[in-house]
């Protein structure tokens, strides 16, 4: 169950939805690597998240279907049901077309690997 | 000329949060519904002609970490969250540049109506998203009492 970002893939553009649309909470941490990401996103199936690079903007929109019977009423209402959508803009250390992501039971998990630092090189100083 | 910046040496915090700023520059926040805090689980129960449902998000439980129990008309949802780990430890706090998700123990207590079937409940979970079904009792016929009387 995992998505990879393909380069040669023309950036679509990301429809807005007319319901309501929440920031889902995220996780960051750095390992050496790079930085994985956390985002939970109950109610998203592989099928109804769009992920997008385009420039340096990481786009999610994890578009969210009610699954509830028609006719159902509403006894008692804590959350409402909407799309989730939170942009990034990416360093460039990151590299664009190695973006992992993964959606496991509502939680997208997303790799951003860094580039390898360059190894310092010696400039040689000619004498004039 | 110099070519340093002329702030670094008094001021090494403005230097950290660019760091951070220099990997992840600014979050874009879109939002239209803001979800406030709330108890958690955050649940919705609806009613239908067969049932009742109830329905909790819960992203990243897995299905073996959910307990659910009834008893005397209330419902009990019980769980427990576990943080992302790494090299299978603890992600040490300095390495997160964000950390908004919840994690740890979690209890929720729910009344639900008399009138359902106890025996043929049940729940999915799929996507984070629970569903717990209670089907409704069959409507009892009313029955006739017979009055003896004291004579």
């Amino acid at each position: 169950m995992s998505r990879q970002h393909n380069p040669e893939e023309e950036p679509r553009e990301i429809a807005h939805p007319e319901q309501y649309v929440f920031t889902p909470p995220i996780d960051i941490y750095e390992t050496e690597q790079g930085l994985v990401l956390y985002a939970d996103l109950p109610g998203v199936s592989v099928n109804s998240l769009e992920l997008q690079v385009q420039d340096n903007k990481l786009t999610l929109l994890g578009r969210v279907e009610p699954q509830i019977p028609e006719g159902a009423r509403p006894l008692h209402k804590e959350y409402e049901v909407g799309n989730y959508l939170r942009s990034f803009i990416l360093s460039g250390e990151i590299v664009h077309s190695e973006i992992e992501a993964k959606l496991t039971n509502g939680v997208l998990r997303i790799f951003l690997p860094k580039a390898p630092k360059a190894e310092p090189r010696r400039i040689q100083v000619n004498t004039g | 000329m110099p070519i340093f910046r002329w702030e670094q040496s008094w001021n090494p915090l403005r230097d950290l949060e660019r760091e951070v700023d220099r990997l992840i520059q600014g979050v874009e926040f879109s939002v239209q519904g803001i979800r406030m805090p709330r108890q958690y689980p955050a649940v919705n129960i609806f009613e239908l002609d067969h049932e009742f449902l109830i329905t909790a998000e819960l992203p990243g439980m897995q299905v073996e970490d959910l307990d659910l129990t009834i008893a005397n008309s209330v419902l009990t949802l019980k769980g427990h969250r576990n943080p992302p780990v790494i090299d299978d430890g603890e992600i040490p706090e300095e390495r997160f540049r964000r950390q908004e998700r919840p994690f740890g123990e979690w209890q929720r207590s729910i009344s639900i109506p008399d009138r359902i079937s106890e025996e043929h409940l049940s729940a999915e979970f799929n996507e984070g998203v629970l569903k717990i079904h209670l089907p409704k009792l069959e409507e009892e016929l009313p029955r006739q009492i017979p009055v003896s009387s004291g004579e």
